[in-house]
């Protein structure tokens, strides 16, 4: 208890030391670096003096929270899952036809696509996270390089993961709403019409953090890999490089939390909870019961276009 | 047996940029190109009276935050304070980097994807986890000149004994002493001096 109030007083008084421009405003100087690195140059000698800023932030969050954190993510969801299992089970629909293509050849292409990636990302990144219970060396190095081998097929993949779902991800207030009042229809074992379009709130939930909160993680990932870059760029932001780079790594753990908890709900969504999910993915289509329940409006509105009649049989 | 606690110190009175120390630094350990473990930098550049040069390298922190943060574990801190690290265990994640007061941990490449290699940092002249005076050793790691009983390199070479290394207590009378000989009233301590070692 008390470590969480230190914890959140902590993270709020740096952020009110930005916002307050209490950060200090450092003139970047490199004629005093003699080569080589550039981080140990005048601007590292002078952030000596506000290394209480971001500098103590982050040797706080790394030594009592981030590691514990994901911790309790990783086994938190993983064990709520597991007794929604046994106590709701899964959603198993009628997988015959008459069904609908929901999902054409590209887009099945991309989301595999980019599921490779996070099949390579979110494993390596927790090796190196709790990388010391691995024991360091070469094993946790190599981890360290397959993340970055991921995330460059994300990137790869980022533009047209986007480009594809974006519409059918906006949400909407009617159905968005009365989704999260059932949250979606999950904790009830029977089958009820639950109103969501293509998409459900909880998969928009799913795609917007994987866009935003990946983008996030590009960018924080990015400047933590190069390291050293553009200084006068910062010099604008009035940040020293290397608090530019606590920054990034304190961001890049807690979006990392929030990904890891969604990507491990999708998993178990897809594999477990709805049969036939996965199936769907690789053929691209849903039967037109599942789409009743699951998708109602989406059903609705085929009706009214004629896609597809109601008469067909609920039961194998 | 009570250990010494080893402390760096640099006299920003007395040093004169000359650069001494961080050439010394780089030919003794074989350093790489664009490595360089100590640095001397000049602060408040042509402004009269506030300009001043000092030397810095891994201050050998107490409670090191690099050795607190590291997320592979990899750092020891010797019973007389010198903070090492074992290059066969570090990832080279950075962390070490950010969570220092010095900017002191750096990243040579690594030669197997041509990308930031393990961490590189002063070790005081103390070598690393690897047998004392190993081929091993000095190659991961430099000299190991305390072993022998020698001074660290840049401390033995500092032409104007700006730059001192030793033992906390001596090397706190030596600067006492000196900011009394100059009879200058109160003086800060040199910088970084509290953020290194506390009060
Ligand atoms: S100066 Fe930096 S690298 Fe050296 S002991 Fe202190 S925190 Fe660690
Ligand atoms: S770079 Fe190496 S020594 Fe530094 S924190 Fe990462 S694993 Fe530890």
């Amino acid at each position: 208890m008390k470590k969480t109030v230190l914890f959140i007083l902590m993270t709020l008084g740096a952020y009110a030391r930005v916002i307050s421009g209490q950060v200090p405003l450092v003139q970047t100087d490199l004629s005093a670096s003699k080569g080589g690195d550039l981080l140990v140059s005048s601007q590292m000698i002078q952030n000596i003096l506000h290394y209480q800023t971001w500098g103590e932030l982050f040797v706080y969050l790394q030594v009592h929270w981030f590691r514990l954190l994901f911790a309790v993510i990783l086994i938190g969801v993983i064990v709520v899952f597991a007794i929604h299992y046994l106590i709701i089970g899964a959603k198993v629909f009628n997988e015959n036809c008459p069904c609908v293509l929901v999902y054409p050849l590209f887009q099945r292409v991309v989301h595999w696509i980019a599921a490779l990636s996070f099949v390579l990302i979110i494993p390596t990144g927790l090796i190196m996270e709790f990388g010391k219970y691995l024991g360091g060396g070469e094993f946790v190095r190599i981890s360290r390089h397959i993340h970055a081998i991921g995330t460059v097929i994300f990137i790869i993949v980022f533009i047209p993961l986007f480009y594809i779902w974006v519409r059918a991800m906006l949400l909407s207030f009617r159905d968005d709403t009365r989704w999260i009042y059932m949250l979606g229809g999950y904790l009830n074992k029977k089958h009820v019409k639950v109103p969501a379009g293509k998409f459900t709130f909880g998969q928009k939930m799913w795609f917007w953090m994987a866009i935003l909160g990946g983008f996030v993680m590009i960018v924080t990932g990015a400047a933590m890999y190069f390291q050293n870059f553009d200084i006068a760029l910062l010099s604008k932001l009035h940040l020293d490089q290397v608090d530019l780079l606590r920054i990034s790594a304190i961001t890049h753990n807690f979006v990392g939390m929030a990904i890891l908890a969604l990507f491990i709900t999708h998993l178990y969504m897809s594999l477990f909870a709805i049969k036939g999910s996965l199936q769907s993915m690789i053929t691209g289509f849903k039967s037109v019961h599942e789409l009743k329940y699951l998708h109602h409006s989406y059903y609705r509105k085929l009706l009214t276009k004629g896609f597809i009649s109601e008469d067909y049989e609920e039961d194998k | 047996m009570s250990y010494a606690r080893m402390k760096f110190y640099c006299d920003d009175r007395r040093c004169i940029d000359c650069d001494g120390c961080s050439v010394a630094c780089a030919e003794a350990h074989e350093l790489p190109v664009g490595i360089s473990r100590r640095k001397v930098v000049t602060l408040n550049e042509g402004v009269e009276g506030k300009e001043f040069s000092t030397s810095m390298a891994c201050m050998h922190c107490t409670d090191a935050p690099c050795e607190q943060v590291c997320p592979v574990d990899c750092f020891y801190i010797r019973e007389d304070g010198i903070v090492l690290h074992d290059k066969n265990i570090c990832i080279g994640c950075g962390y070490c980097l950010y969570a220092c007061p010095f900017g002191a941990p750096q990243f040579p490449e690594d030669n197997a994807f041509g990308t930031r290699g393990v961490m590189d940092k002063c070790t005081m002249c103390a070598g690393g986890p690897e047998p004392t005076n190993s081929a091993a050793e000095r190659k991961l790691y430099g000299q190991n000149r305390i072993a022998e009983g020698k001074v660290p390199v840049c401390a033995a070479m500092c032409s104007t004994k700006a730059l001192l290394v030793g033992d906390g207590e001596d090397v706190s009378n030596i600067y006492r002493q000196r900011v009394a000989s100059r009879g200058h009233g109160v003086q800060s301590r040199p910088y970084g001096w509290s953020t290194a070692y506390g009060r």
